[in-house]
């Protein structure tokens, strides 16, 4: 659209479009439009850099239905918002989440106005691009070279030939008493054509047609069986070497993946000869030493300090003696059946062999659940070491202790 | 119009025999000189040194998976969703400008706008990138989205983080709208000016053909004054919900009722920052400094200390309640975060957030573009650690001691965060180059010789 | 020359006033009111103006002061006949106490807010806010009656006032350092002062303007207003805790001094409305506050309508959501036996209908409509009050004359205060040097 290139080609005279007077200062055009509109003309419009200050006033523009518009605009997004709430949450899928009701309004109000001011606010775009006529590809002002100053420093008035008062001797006289910098007529566009290039027609027609074979693919799809897999773009170990509860076997003759442990068979791994590593037992006693796997180290007390902090300590006490939170407070409930945990640092458990602790973590005792399940062998090994040390702690004297820790050894 | 060989106002004045063209001529031939200045391409090659880092970091991410950072139990949530919150947090700013400043009908606004919502899209699109890539398969975002599938699930309404994919969409569309809309008139300008086919073309089509007539300003207007009336309470709302991610959780240091207005006005305090942080250099290089004057950068640093003030009423807030409670837990939460493992991380938060925007209180210095640069990035600091403190030390210590733990991020980590700066930035420079940068029609319509007085009033 | 649209009002541009019709822009002129033409004052030139409230002022005041005694009086009388030995009467006048120090708290962070931003177009407002801020003094008088018998260790509505009750509480007992009478009163002193001495500067200063026109005295009220709004935010925040939040010592919310502060500035905004319509009435200031004024005290009255609503459901949904007993016990009791009719109430009526009432820029550039919402925000602000507090004293919420009594009794004495100190002085600063742009002011 530049100003310099566009000229009429066809021969014969263009008919005339209007007449475009140029006002170089705002006070200039808003004096003018006052004019032109006191003179009754309803075909004309005015062309500035930004929105001057009172123009709307001085040519009579009246209120737009725009924010009407938008506020339809809105309500609607607040009704979808609800709307979509509702009946995912509440009539689709019914789930509970943390006890919150089915229809949450508390919870549901953050989207209900982001949607709404999201329908808004589009809308407030939209409409004023459609209200505006845009987008408005070509205009007979085109052509007019000075008109591109529209758009930097220039204010400009356009009377339409097509308005009934248009006479252009009468209108010129007119523009020129508003004392304008310049009065120019303008053509009308005769080169550059109505219709819509054909390229744009059939780029439009084919990438819509093109844009309804996925959604078509999909419904196919959906409503269709078939004998192959998905394609699965991301594995992500999604097809693992391995049998599921529900798959086929075909190393069985009944074909079941979920059957008991064949007689006489262990599982790798499960054979777990080291009995004094994992039942805590030698020689047909209970150890009464650490097993070799167990790095007797500082890593390790340290791993059996924080063990014992997770899963011993509520109910023995961060001492060992029997006095956890847990068994503080079923004591204050009083509920007469409670058997308070043992006092680890009495002396018979100090006697205890190293293997029987290990053997009443794994596997519990009285009211105390077994462990084993959630507590790997090394740590409870560690967890011994770390009891081992706690026993010491509380049976020490003072006497015994270096004199920088307060001993008076 | 031939473009201008030098942008810089001080050796090549603007052409033009009026305020307006001189306007027009300052900003425009920004976007059509044939080389931007040389310090653009010096920033442009670091901003691109780092956006590769972050397409390597990012792309190592998605093979190796979510191992490769540091986010462990207890500490579950560490720096992507620090840095989501950070980025977000930034954005506000650019849309405080454009439309609570517009409200309130403070024409200094017209100098910054443009560049800054620009700023609001581009930290918009760099936090969107975190939630989507820090959820282990990342290849499975529309899970959000409430769209009719096979499993014939919906996405659980009832939880804070599916308000933040409709709050953070929202908020991306409607700042892209509102930039958009207000850009129109400018690329209209930049249509008229254009002396080569394709430029013609390409910014006629974006102008969608505006020619300034005033039936078209009276709906555009209405519709401006709208979207800023939306985006006012949207801006609001946004990092509101953001913080609803934490807020509604029991975790002692997250729950508690004032951390909505809290994190607004820590947005539009840290994002103010980085809108100064990128006033200064723009100005100085881009030749507006007559446009971005003195007044402008120190009016934001006024802003800077209002906001900044209103952080540190909401963290003294959050500490006599934390007392007044009585709750054990939220007296520690505290005493923990001051004097705890991450004490470092608390007091730089201090020092950067409360202490230095005070410096802004002495005239000489938020007079000073230097200073300003400098602050501003010191309080952008800030505001990234008050994030971290907030969710790390809240979560690295929270009811059972036996659950402590200490978050140590890893190398990607770190890499990923410097990454994001570069994508910023990337999409920053390229906007300064070919979009107008400061909004023409607006500083014209604000301009003194604008305000004309018909003679017969 | 006019135009059919032009109006009487101010001296504008061309601005687009096609939306009133011209009856609703005549101000209403009683037929009491005689229009002293010699009062009239030229502010600027071609704009003249009545703004001395002269006799007005003395009748209002006898007038209002009137009411305040007996109003209160009749109150009293009618917490005696409780025969609880005036717990429910405390309870009812400490919400209206609370509307009263929205009121005046309010007026003082608006004063100061318009020298902080240097803002022009309120200055035509600033002098009646500046003399209702002033009312802090009346304000602490009027504190007496919930200080004194927390002074006395009477738990009439706060149960940390009773040594006894604090000894047994372990919440309270552990409060005790902050919750205390004797600080309490210390603390009340010292927010009183404050804002005694921050109003009294902003006043005076102001007025000293109209007579001498010094350049320097506006600076030097916006260097003092950075400083003090924070420890007007500070005091504000705290009084509201003290009073309202402890009223439930076990419950706690860090956001409650913002829910107060919205409160607070839309009772100014109201109270703007209502006291300008007033003394427009009155034939004053006819000229100097136009459409456009009005529009922007609408704009700010919608605009914290919706803050207020933001602010009260962070509160609420945050304390919903995570369900912590401890926090949620006080949002039962505001469910329960009756009160839900309460709470749905102020979700309708502190915000929905207010905020499409006044979604319009008809209905905030209309006196009438501006008005009607002016009372209605007031009126929701007084019942937003009384659900913080009354449901610590009655089990169903119940109105009562009493109520009503203490309210008007209250905000009479606010203006009977602000009527005397406003009698002798003109009603607008005369000298501001933004005054101009004030007049001529025109909305977008």
């Amino acid at each position: 659209m530049s100003h310099d290139e566009k000229t009429p080609e066809t021969p014969g005279p263009a008919a005339l479009h209007g007449l475009l007077a140029e006002y170089d200062t705002p006070a200039g055009i808003l004096a003018a439009s006052q004019k032109i509109r006191d003179a009754g003309y309803s075909r004309w419009d005015t062309f500035t850099p930004f929105p001057v200050h009172g123009i709307d006033k001085a040519m009579g523009i009246k209120m737009t239905v725009l924010p009407w518009i938008v506020l339809g605009a809105g309500l609607s997004g607040l009704a979808t918002a609800i709307a979509l709430q509702w009946y995912t949450n509440t009539f689709d899928y019914k789930w509970l989440i943390s006890g919150k009701p089915f229809f949450s309004i508390p919870a549901n109000v953050p989207i209900m106005f982001e949607l709404t001011v999201l329908f808004a606010g589009i809308t407030a775009l939209v409409a004023m691009l459609v209200l505006n006529n845009l987008p408005l590809p070509s205009h007979p002002l085109d052509f007019v070279r000075r008109f591109a100053r529209s758009t930097d420093d220039r204010f400009f008035l356009l009377i339409e030939a097509a308005d009934p008062k248009f006479d252009e001797e009468s209108t010129k006289a007119l523009l020129e008493g508003t004392h304008p910098a310049a009065v120019e007529t303008v053509k009308e566009d005769n080169v550059t054509s109505n219709k819509l290039p054909k390229v744009l027609i059939y780029g439009v027609v084919i990438l819509t047609v093109i844009a309804t074979v996925p959604f078509a693919l999909a419904a196919k799809a959906r409503h269709a069986t078939s004998k192959q897999t998905r394609i699965h773009a991301v594995l992500d170990m999604d097809a693992q070497p391995k049998y599921k509860a529900q798959r086929r076997n075909p190393v069985y003759a009944d074909g079941r993946s979920t059957r008991l442990p064949d007689p006489d068979t262990v599982a790798v791994g499960d054979l777990r000869e080291d009995s004094h590593f994992y039942r805590g037992k030698m020689n047909g006693g209970w150890a009464r030493t650490f097993p070799p796997q167990v790095r007797l180290e500082d890593a390790t007390m340290k791993r059996g300090q924080e063990r014992f902090g997770i899963y011993c300590q509520p109910c023995h006490g961060v001492g060992g003696e029997g006095n956890g939170m847990v068994a503080k407070r079923a004591e204050e409930l009083q509920q007469g059946t409670w058997v308070p945990p043992t006092n680890l640092t009495q002396d018979y458990l100090r006697q205890m062999a190293v293997g029987e602790l290990f053997n009443t973590i794994t596997n519990g005792i009285r009211n105390m659940p077994a462990y084993g399940p959630q507590i790997t062998t090394e740590d409870r090994w560690a967890i011994i070491m770390y009891l081992r040390a706690l026993q010491r702690g509380h049976a020490s004297k003072t006497a015994g202790l270096p004199p920088a820790t307060g001993g008076t050894n | 119009m031939a473009a201008a060989t030098d942008i810089n106002p001080f050796v090549n004045p603007p052409a033009g025999d009026n305020a307006f063209a001189r306007i027009t001529d300052n900003i425009s031939r920004i976007a059509e000189v044939d080389k931007p200045p040389r310090a653009w391409y010096i920033a442009f090659a670091a901003a691109l040194g780092l956006l590769s880092l972050f397409l390597v970091s990012v792309g190592y991410l998605f093979w190796e998976g979510i191992g490769i950072y540091g986010n462990m139990m207890p500490v579950a949530w560490g720096f992507p969703i620090v840095n989501f919150v950070f980025w977000i947090g930034i954005g506000h700013a650019g849309t405080l400008i454009s439309a609570i400043l517009f409200l309130l009908r403070q024409g200094w606004r017209t100098a910054i706008n443009r560049f800054a919502e620009a700023m609001t899209i581009f930290a918009v699109i760099c936090a969107g990138i975190f939630p989507g890539i820090h959820i282990g398969r990342p290849w499975l975002p529309y899970y959000m989205m409430p769209i009719p599938n096979q499993m014939e699930m919906w996405p659980q309404f009832r939880s804070p983080l599916e308000w933040d994919i409709f709050a953070v969409s929202t908020y991306a569309t409607i700042s892209i709208v509102f930039w958009y809309m207000g850009m129109i008139p400018d690329f209209a300008t930049f249509r008229d000016r254009a002396t080569t086919f394709w430029r013609r073309l390409a910014y006629g089509i974006v102008a969608m053909g505006w020619r300034g007539s005033s039936r078209q300003w009276h709906r555009y207007e209405r519709a401006y004054l709208l979207l800023a009336a939306l985006a006012t309470p949207l801006v609001l709302s946004v990092h509101s919900v953001v913080s609803f991610d934490f807020a509604t959780s029991q975790i002692p240091g997250w729950h508690t009722t004032i951390f909505p207005p809290y994190f607004v006005a820590g947005a539009i305090f840290g994002g103010f920052a980085m809108v100064v942080t990128l006033a200064v250099p723009a100005r100085q290089f881009f030749g507006l400094k007559r446009i971005i004057t003195i007044k402008h950068l120190e009016l934001m640093n006024k802003v800077l200390i209002a906001t900044g003030l209103l952080v540190g009423y909401a963290y003294g807030m959050e500490f006599f309640v934390a007392w007044y409670s009585g709750n054990e837990y939220e007296v520690f939460t505290f005493v923990n975060r001051a004097f705890g493992p991450y004490a470092w991380a608390y007091w730089t938060m201090i020092t950067c957030n409360v202490v230095s925007p005070q410096l802004h209180w002495f005239k000489s210095v938020r007079t000073s573009p230097l200073a300003t640069l400098l602050i501003g990035m010191v309080i952008n600091v800030g505001m990234w650690f008050e994030r971290f403190v907030i969710i790390c030390t809240s979560l690295a210590r929270d009811f059972l001691p036996s659950s402590w733990g200490y978050y140590i991020p890893t190398m990607w980590d770190f890499m990923t965060l410097a990454g994001s700066f570069g994508l910023f930035f990337t999409l920053f420079l390229l906007f300064c180059r070919y979009l107008p940068m400061v909004a023409m029609a607006e500083v014209k319509a604000f301009h003194p010789a604008a305000h004309a007085h018909a003679e017969h009033h | 020359m006019a135009t059919a649209k032009k109006t009487s009002k101010g001296k504008g541009g061309g601005s687009d006033r096609k939306d009133e019709a011209p009856s609703s822009a005549e101000p209403k002129k009683s037929p009491k009111a005689k229009v002293d033409d010699a009062a009239l004052q030229t502010l600027v030139p071609g704009v003249s103006d009545n703004i001395r409230l002269g006799g007005e002022g003395s009748a209002l005041f006898v007038k209002a002061a009137g009411i305040a005694v007996v109003s209160l009086g009749i109150a009293a009388a009618m917490g005696a006949s409780q025969g609880d030995d005036f717990r429910r009467f405390s309870h009812s006048y400490l919400v209206a106490f609370a509307v009263g120090l929205a009121i005046s708290a309010g007026f003082l962070y608006w004063v100061t807010l318009q020298h902080l931003v240097n803002s022009h177009w309120s200055v035509v407002l600033r002098r009646i806010a500046e003399v209702f801020a002033a009312n802090a003094p009346v304000l602490a008088v009027l504190s007496l009656p919930i200080v004194l018998p927390v002074l006395g260790g009477q738990a009439l509505i706060y149960d940390w006032a009773d040594h006894a009750k604090v000894e047994a509480d372990h919440l309270l007992h552990h409060k005790a350092p902050y919750l205390n009478p004797t600080f309490f009163a210390i603390r009340m002193i010292f927010y009183f002062g404050f804002w005694t001495l921050l109003s009294r500067f902003f006043l005076k200063g102001s007025l000293r303007l109209d007579e001498t026109g010094g350049a320097e005295i506006i600076p030097s009220m916006r260097r003092v207003a950075g400083p003090a709004m924070i420890v007007w935010a500070l005091t504000l925040t705290f009084c509201a805790v003290d009073l309202l939040m402890s009223v439930d010592a076990h419950w706690f919310s860090t956001i409650f001094g913002v829910y107060f502060f919205a409160s607070c500035v839309l009772c100014v905004h109201a109270m703007l409305t209502l006291t300008v319509l007033w003394l427009q009435g009155k034939g004053r200031l006819v000229k100097s506050v136009t459409v456009e004024h009005f529009h922007d005290v609408g704009k700010m009255l919608f605009a914290f309508t919706v803050f207020w609503a933001y602010v009260g459901f962070s509160q609420f949904m945050l304390i919903w959501y995570a369900n912590v007993p401890e926090e949620t016990a006080w949002f039962k009791e505001r469910f329960a036996h009756g009160w839900a009719d309460v709470s749905w109430a102020l979700l309708f009526g502190h915000f929905v209908f207010p905020f499409f009432g006044m979604l319009s820029r008809h209905i905030k550039r209309n006196r009438k409509t501006l008005a009607f919402f002016a009372v209605w925000m007031l009126a929701m602000v007084y019942l937003d009050m009384y659900w913080l507090v009354m449901p610590n004293v009655l089990e169903n919420p119940e109105f009562a004359l009493m109520d009503v009594f203490n309210v008007l009794g209250i905000v009479s004495a606010l203006i009977a205060a602000a009527a005397q100190r406003a009698k002798s002085i003109n009603l607008l600063p005369t000298k501001d040097p933004r005054l101009a742009r004030s007049l001529a002011f025109e909305n977008i």
